[in-house]
């Protein structure tokens, strides 16, 4: 394996002695001592919390028609929202499969900035740039750009008091200034706290990082790894690429249909997923709740109490806010919410109940 | 890290466990500082139950993390004849306190000078390295 991307913060999260591991071919931290992902888990439920996600792609597509363009291709459709706002969707490939999901950035119908994920941002862009007309230019500025979450019921306080914007709609974002250097602020996340996306020129990133800390730490704000970050996005029953999505896991199947533009007229996987969705799809992605001990994991073999297999577990994972194993999983499309299932944790087979995601209470709306 | 302790009073296993000499023939067990810091956050620990007969070096329960999970080993040849309920309901105490009330469980070796065979505090840190 080729070695492992840094991030423009590594040194701080170094000096701060977190583990580190591979996301997507980057080192980013997992943890940060002291804390611990259930630590973590809860400043950014109830106070706030702070994460370097700057491993995630950053593209650009820019040029007259570049809205129409990236419509034609991405599976949600951009003339819901307008500029200023953020939109969730996914590219697909012809099968239906998804090749990545990501967040596209409408500044304007000709400039847009999407944040796909740190693996598949390469594959995204190759084959936006394949079918880029002449006028529109398609480019990875993967390390251009950092992207710093400010999560929990304290990010207003946490971002004001850098004197940026706060309290935009949820999904949309503002352009600011930070001491002269540019910033974009957005009221997204993954966490399902209310929260802000910073995206700061890569050479920004530590100055803000430290100031970020220092307006955390009046509240018991915390650094956050990306442990914590897989916890808080589970409880939400968000999917994350490469487990509940991906090239064998259509939107259809992971009940994303949400963020597919159906009466669009076209978008790359739409005759496959249409006929999916016509048909009916032969797996549905739900959530389980497991109502005793033990904690459900990735790839682990779903059963009916009658022991007939109907399916895997997609991601799984202990809920530190309740107290207990949560998961998605794959499954035979008769299987209903408010089921009984037993999920076979390396031979054991424990009781769950068929639930719909969030498992915890989602506050991005919240004031 | 620097500030994961191991007592000298105490034998350790391969398997990132420590073995205390309680007297009158039992053992107690736990996993070392080294283990839980490896493992983060313990939030499930599933013991074996009083009466097992356990085999040195097989699996007897699990230690389960947020990121991910661990197999509980016996480190001698025994019978269980205790264990630490109180896991349970804190099982971040295996975290807290690894060498106390973070301990495991108790068994009564089928060969009381086994433990003897076991690495000493330096012979385990060295293994560390």
């Amino acid at each position: 394996m080729s070695e492992a991307k840094l991030s423009p913060l590594d040194e701080r999260h170094r000096a701060l002695g977190a583990k580190m591991a591979d996301f997507g071919g980057w080192a980013m931290p997992i943890e940060y001592p002291g804390g611990g992902v259930v630590r973590e888990h809860t400043a950014v439920r109830e106070r706030v919390g702070i994460f370097d996600v700057s491993h995630l792609g950053k593209a650009t597509v820019q040029g007259e028609g570049a809205l129409d363009f990236v419509n034609a291709c991405l599976s949600n459709d951009l003339r819901k929202i307008e500029p200023g706002k953020a939109q969730y969707t996914m590219c697909c490939d012809e099968s239906g499969g998804v090749v990545d999901d990501l967040i596209v950035y409408v500044k304007a119908e000709d400039d847009l900035f999407l944040i796909p994920n740190a693996a598949n941002t390469a594959e995204v862009v190759r084959r936006l740039a394949e079918a880029a007309p002449e006028g529109i230019n398609v480019r990875d500025a993967h390390e251009e750009f950092a992207v710093l979450a400010v999560q929990g019921p304290k990010s207003d306080e946490v971002v004001s008091a850098l004197g940026l914007p706060v309290d935009h709609d949820y999904m949309s974002f503002d352009e600011a200034e930070w001491e002269g250097r540019p910033l974009t602020v957005c009221r997204t996340g993954y966490t399902g706290e209310r929260g802000y996306e910073l995206v700061s020129r890569w050479e920004d990133a530590l100055a803000l990082w430290d100031a970020l800390l220092e307006a955390a730490a009046p509240y018991e704000g915390l650094p956050c790894g990306l442990g914590a970050r897989d916890t808080l996005r589970t409880e939400m029953g968000y999917p994350l690429h490469g487990q509940d999505l991906s090239l064998e896991i259509t939107p259809v199947q992971a009940r994303a249909g949400w963020a597919v533009g159906w009466k669009k007229d076209s978008f790359w996987g739409k005759d496959a997923l249409a006929k999916e969705k016509a048909e009916g799809p032969r797996r549905i992605s739900r959530g389980l709740k497991l109502t005793g001990r033990g904690i459900p994991r990735a790839h682990c073999v779903v059963r009916s109490t009658e022991g007939e297999e109907l399916g895997e577990v997609t991601s799984g994972t202990f809920s530190p806010t309740l107290g207990q194993g949560v998961a998605l999983a794959l499954m035979l499309p008769d299987v209903a919410e408010g089921d009984t299932v037993a999920v076979d944790v390396r031979g054991r087979l424990l009781e769950a109940v068929v639930t719909k995601p969030p498992f915890v209470e989602v506050q991005t709306r919240s004031n | 890290m620097s500030e994961l302790q191991y007592p000298a009073d105490l034998r350790y296993t391969e398997d990132h466990e420590w073995v205390a000499d309680k007297g009158e023939g039992v053992v107690r067990v736990g996993i070392t500082a080294y283990a839980q810091d490896a493992l983060g956050d313990v939030v499930y620990v599933s013991l074996p139950s009083v009466g097992d007969s356990v085999t040195a070096g097989e699996s007897c329960g699990e230690v389960e993390s947020t990121k991910s999970v661990s197999d509980l080993y016996s480190p001698l040849d025994g019978e269980v004849v205790a264990v630490n309920d109180t896991l349970d309901a804190e099982p971040g105490t295996v975290n807290s306190d690894p060498y106390g009330s973070g301990w495991m469980f108790e068994i009564r070796p089928s060969d009381a000078s086994a433990i003897d065979g076991l690495m000493d505090a330096d012979a385990y840190t060295g293994s560390l390295d």
